[in-house]
């Protein structure tokens, strides 16, 4: 579609990286369903070399569309069967901030940002580590971005729940907006 | 008028503060009958007491008076219109406190209490026989000390929604917390140095865990917003793990680390745990202080800032309780 007539006030500017087969028709198979849903493409990037181990091949697509097409453009390229590895933080915008305390490295911190990216709904776009001691408890400051409010929600209690699997303490942001 | 008679159950800080008060005679009360942990002490029919001797005599021999007037018996037997309530709190049961409160109800007496426990342990059969009896049963003092924060809520801003309201209810954490901001001291340090100045008592686990604030939150929710609640409703999240490297984190985006109470009524939600709160925001206070926000639906913000602790402090709750008890019913 391409012809610009979406471009409103909730248009966002999104980052996507996906991951398709390295077979003929792929390409395709990811843009259609971006371009079906009404988004302008801004650019298609795709290099050679990017492979995966698995003999995938991994394309960054940037476009802007409406917000609240999002989701039926992530459907459609899941059906298509395209997965969506990273969406850009261009339409993250809740923004908070955690503060986490205990044995964060002991505990895996990687594993512990991995699961709220690979949840694909937001983004820790942050973290500063502060390690007294080996045996001492560390502190972390943590900044999540997400799409809106509900997003961030589920991305506190996916970190709610892994602090009460690694026994984190979490400090969040009292929250007086009504 | 007559002045109206108080029988006083406590004699430490808070009873020295009240006893202080009360001896303006303006404010029209007398003390008739007065107890401590040990022995109590009554006052010659059409007496009163002079409070100056009773803890003179407390001082000198440990004991207020006569080891036969038990505070149940003062209770139940002694002359007065009011019961002035304010023995230090047992979370656990609430007692003898809440004995004490249930039979003067009972007798028809009206009860004034700084003591959470009974309140915030059984607040709604409280209410119920102070109605079936037509008394009074005040307690501003228990919540926020000095801070009219019921008498706020219920009258202040009365017909108001509240949607939410956070609190800063326990001095001790939040001496604690402005001392490891201030200074960098880590969580003992900033304890030890509490206790020191007598802002911490030997014992800062009820404080230290959230439970003093999650008490006061309880008293809140159902003298306020009748939301039922028992303490195992509120989320519980103490101070005892935070590191200055936290506090020092939150600086660096102009944030602080307090220990928030917060109500939010309709989704039922009680909760005390340390919150990122911007260093600017009207409920951040320093050293012992005690805050509250409520997020009016009228009235907009609102916020109450004051000493949450002290004698002659719990005091004024008290005496504000005690007037409202003497506008009402002390006609005679």
């Amino acid at each position: 579609m391409g012809d610009g007539l979406l471009l409103g006030l909730d248009t966002v500017q999104i980052s996507l990286r996906l991951e398709l087969n390295d077979k003929p028709g792929q390409l395709l198979a990811a843009i259609k369903p971006v371009s079906d849903s009404g988004a302008n493409i801004i650019s298609i990037m795709h290099q050679r070399g990017a492979e995966a181990s698995n003999g995938t091949l991994i394309v960054d697509i940037v476009v802007s569309l409406p917000q609240s097409r999002l989701d039926q453009l992530k459907t459609a390229l899941t059906e298509n069967g395209i997965e969506i590895i990273r969406i850009g933080t261009e339409h993250l915008t809740c923004t908070k901030t955690f503060i986490l305390i205990g044995h964060i490295l002991h505990t895996d911190l990687t594993d512990t940002v991995n699961r709220i990216d690979k949840a694909n709904i937001a983004e820790v776009t942050e973290l500063h580590i502060i390690m007294p001691h080996i045996t001492q408890p560390s502190t972390a400051k943590l900044t999540i971005k997400a799409a809106g409010a509900a997003e961030m929600e589920q991305a506190f209690e996916i970190l709610m729940k892994i602090a009460e699997e690694k026994h984190l303490l979490i400090v969040d942001e009292m929250e007086d907006e009504p | 008028m007559t002045p109206m008679k108080v029988a006083l159950l406590g004699l430490g800080s808070v009873g020295r503060g009240v006893a202080q008060v009360l001896s303006n005679p303006s404010y029209g009360f007398v003390i008739t009958a007065a107890a401590d942990s040990k022995s109590g002490v009554v006052a010659e029919q059409g007496t009163s007491l002079n409070m100056d001797d009773v803890f003179s005599r407390k001082a000198a021999t440990g004991k207020c008076g006569d080891a036969a007037w038990t505070a149940d018996r003062i209770v139940k037997e002694a002359e007065y219109d009011i019961l002035v309530e304010v023995t230090p709190t047992n979370a656990q049961t609430g007692e003898p406190a809440l004995s004490n409160i249930r039979a003067a109800l009972q007798r028809g007496k009206h009860v004034v209490t700084s003591n959470k426990g009974p309140v915030s342990i059984a607040y709604p059969e409280l209410s119920r026989l102070a109605a079936e009896h037509n008394v009074a049963f005040l307690f501003e003092g228990t919540v926020a000390g000095a801070v009219p924060i019921i008498n706020g809520l219920t009258h202040g801003l009365a017909g108001n929604k509240v949607h939410q309201l956070f609190g800063i209810l326990n001095g001790t954490c939040n001496y604690v917390l402005t001392r490891m901001e201030e200074e960098g001291l880590t969580y003992s340090q900033a304890l030890d140095e509490a206790r020191d100045l007598g802002y911490a008592e030997a014992d800062p686990t009820y404080d230290v865990n959230g439970t003093d604030a999650a008490i006061k939150l309880v008293i809140l929710a159902n003298a306020v917003f009748n939301m039922g609640v028992t303490l195992d409703d509120v989320i519980r999240i103490g101070i005892d793990r935070l590191t200055p490297d936290a506090l020092r984190m939150a600086g660096t985006t102009g944030h602080t680390i307090r220990l928030i109470a917060s109500i939010h009524p309709d989704k039922r939600l009680l909760e005390v745990s340390p919150r990122l709160i911007p260093k600017d925001h009207p409920l951040v206070v320093e050293g012992t202080l005690n805050s509250v926000t409520v997020e009016t639906e009228l009235a907009g913000p609102i916020t109450f800032i004051g000493r949450g602790a002290g004698s002659v402090e719990t005091a004024s709750a008290v005496l504000a309780d005690l007037l409202a008890v003497k506008e009402r019913y002390g006609g005679a």
